[in-house]
């Protein structure tokens, strides 16, 4: 029951997004608010992703844990959305071109680099892949924290002239992984 | 602490650890969504008829971006960094009465008022057809109402000496939020600038409306310039001093970041912009209807304007 309605929480920004694209309320550039707005429920998600660990150790909470591959693999979902967008209305599926910009335009190369580490971690989540890696997969998942700072640099790199929202989601971002690190030197000093 | 009261603090936290996680949520969406950034009701009350058609302009028979899309999908900072705040966030803005400060090496400085720009009522001015190239890779289509710039500066009588001429726009930030915002890097009142010879340059517009309505503040009225063959930046919106100079003036979006906004930004397909292609455009016909066309060489202008621009096309971008 809390799963299902776990995820369809997780699924209603997308539906939101689906339903807007038909209605046309998307506005005059529809596709490029698509764009946006996966990328930024993709950073929602990898947010909260990052947030349930967090909250289970201080509030003793460890059935929150339980949801963290669903909203994994959500975050993986709306980041493939996003990219699959980008390569149909900006680069009309032509490969050749996307080598250029991975290789022209640091915020491409960035979000695309997330996107190949997203892949990664969403293809190991399997139980017979996490099995399979027994104990690397935790430092594997660690990389995580490092598509979040690609993701963060991704972001600060759109900014014409308002930095309001890069730098709020740079600054949860920073919280997130000076948290981890802290927690990182505890374990260490304690062995 | 006994066990009661630790299962007690463990709730509290938990209690705080989702109020937290919700109230982002929630404060994310109030301040996303909340300002009806995707309304539908916005785009439904506001429809142009037979939105689903092609316009066409009466006058030259081409096809035009519709109303709507040209109208609630602007760049104007002076409200807001989204496309929508222009039209969202101008209805407090007062376009009269206006009125246009002509300075520097000039003959005959001096203030005057719009209908004296306009020389000749509203109705009456050319329609020209131009191609809007925004820097951000996307255009429109759009008819706009005016005259000549060099109708209106040949009456001032440019010195000899000027080689360069400022546009600087309204200073208003209890009507323009955008101006206001203390989130906004940008160095107001905008400034653009233009070369004398660009000035005089028979396409560059002075313009009073666009789609023969002058009441529309998210498109630059009452008074923009507009430069058909350099991305849209260089087209100084809400202008109410021109100044005529020997140094070349600084420009708004140069000044904010020379690397990415060329002080000349000339349309040059070949040269990127630092962060994307200039190769091709998004064309915005219609909120349904976008094509993606490879841009051109001065927006299409070459045959007019490329002798002002002698040389390598990089010491011009």
């Amino acid at each position: 029951m809390i799963r299902t309605l776990t995820h369809l929480g997780l699924a209603l920004p997308a539906l939101v997004m689906a339903y807007a694209w038909r209605s046309q309320s998307l506005g005059v550039d529809p596709q490029k608010a698509l764009i946006l707005e996966t990328g930024i429920w993709t950073f929602n998600l990898l947010l909260v992703v990052l947030f349930l660990p967090v909250a289970s150790r201080w509030a003793h909470w460890p059935v929150v844990l339980k949801y963290r591959r669903a909203v994994g693999l959500w975050v993986f979902a709306y980041a493939t959305t996003h990219f699959t967008l980008f390569l149909s209305f900006y680069l009309g599926w032509d490969f050749v071109r996307l080598a250029e910009e991975i290789t022209d335009r640091p915020y491409v190369l960035l979000g695309f680099g997330a996107w190949l580490i997203l892949a990664a971690l969403a293809s190991t989540s399997t139980r017979p892949a996490i099995k399979k890696l027994g104990r690397r997969w935790k430092p594997l998942h660690t990389f995580v924290y490092l598509a979040l700072v690609c993701a963060v640099i991704h972001y600060l790199l759109m900014i014409r002239s308002d930095w309001s929202w890069p730098v709020a989601y740079a600054a949860i971002g920073l919280c997130l992984l000076m948290l981890r690190l802290r927690r990182a030197r505890w374990l260490r000093t304690r062995n | 602490m006994n066990r009661i009261t630790d299962q007690n603090a463990y709730r509290r936290r938990r209690l705080i650890a989702g109020a937290l996680g919700l109230g982002a949520l929630g404060t994310f969406g109030a301040l996303r969504y909340g300002d009806g950034t995707v309304s539908a009701e916005q785009a439904d009350k506001d429809a142009a008829p037979g939105s689903d058609e092609p316009t066409v302009s009466d006058k030259t028979g081409e096809r035009l971006t519709h109303k709507f899309a040209a109208t609630h999908y602007n760049n104007a900072y002076e409200f807001g960094w989204d496309k929508t705040d222009p039209v969202e966030k101008s209805g407090g803005f007062e376009l009269k009465p206006w009125q246009v400060t002509f300075d520097g090496l000039c003959g005959k400085p001096g203030t005057f008022d719009l209908d004296e720009l306009m020389g000749m009522p509203f109705s009456q001015l050319e329609e020209r057809v131009y191609d809007f190239r925004c820097v951000e890779a996307w255009s429109m289509v759009i008819p706009y109402n005016g005259r000549s710039l060099r109708d209106i500066l040949s009456v001032v009588q440019p010195l000899g000496s000027a080689k360069y001429v400022a546009f600087t726009s309204i200073l208003r930030p209890e009507q323009m939020p955008g101006q206001a915002s203390s989130f906004s890097t940008l160095d107001w009142p905008y400034v653009e600038a233009l070369t004398i010879e660009e000035a005089m340059n028979p396409l560059t517009f002075a313009t009073f409306g666009v789609y023969g309505d002058q009441n529309l503040p998210q498109n630059g009225m009452p008074f923009r310039i507009t430069v058909p063959w350099k991305y849209g930046f260089k087209s100084p919106k809400f202008v109410v001093r021109i100044t005529f100079t020997e140094e070349r003036p600084e420009a708004t979006w140069h000044k904010e970041n020379s690397r990415e906004y060329g002080w000349y930004s000339n349309v040059y397909p070949d040269i990127s912009h630092p962060r994307w292609s200039q190769a091709t455009e998004r064309r915005i016909w219609s909120e349904t209807e976008v094509e993606r066309i490879p841009s051109r060489p001065y927006n299409g202008f070459a045959d007019q304007v490329a002798h002002l621009y002698p040389g390598d096309q990089k010491q011009y971008r």
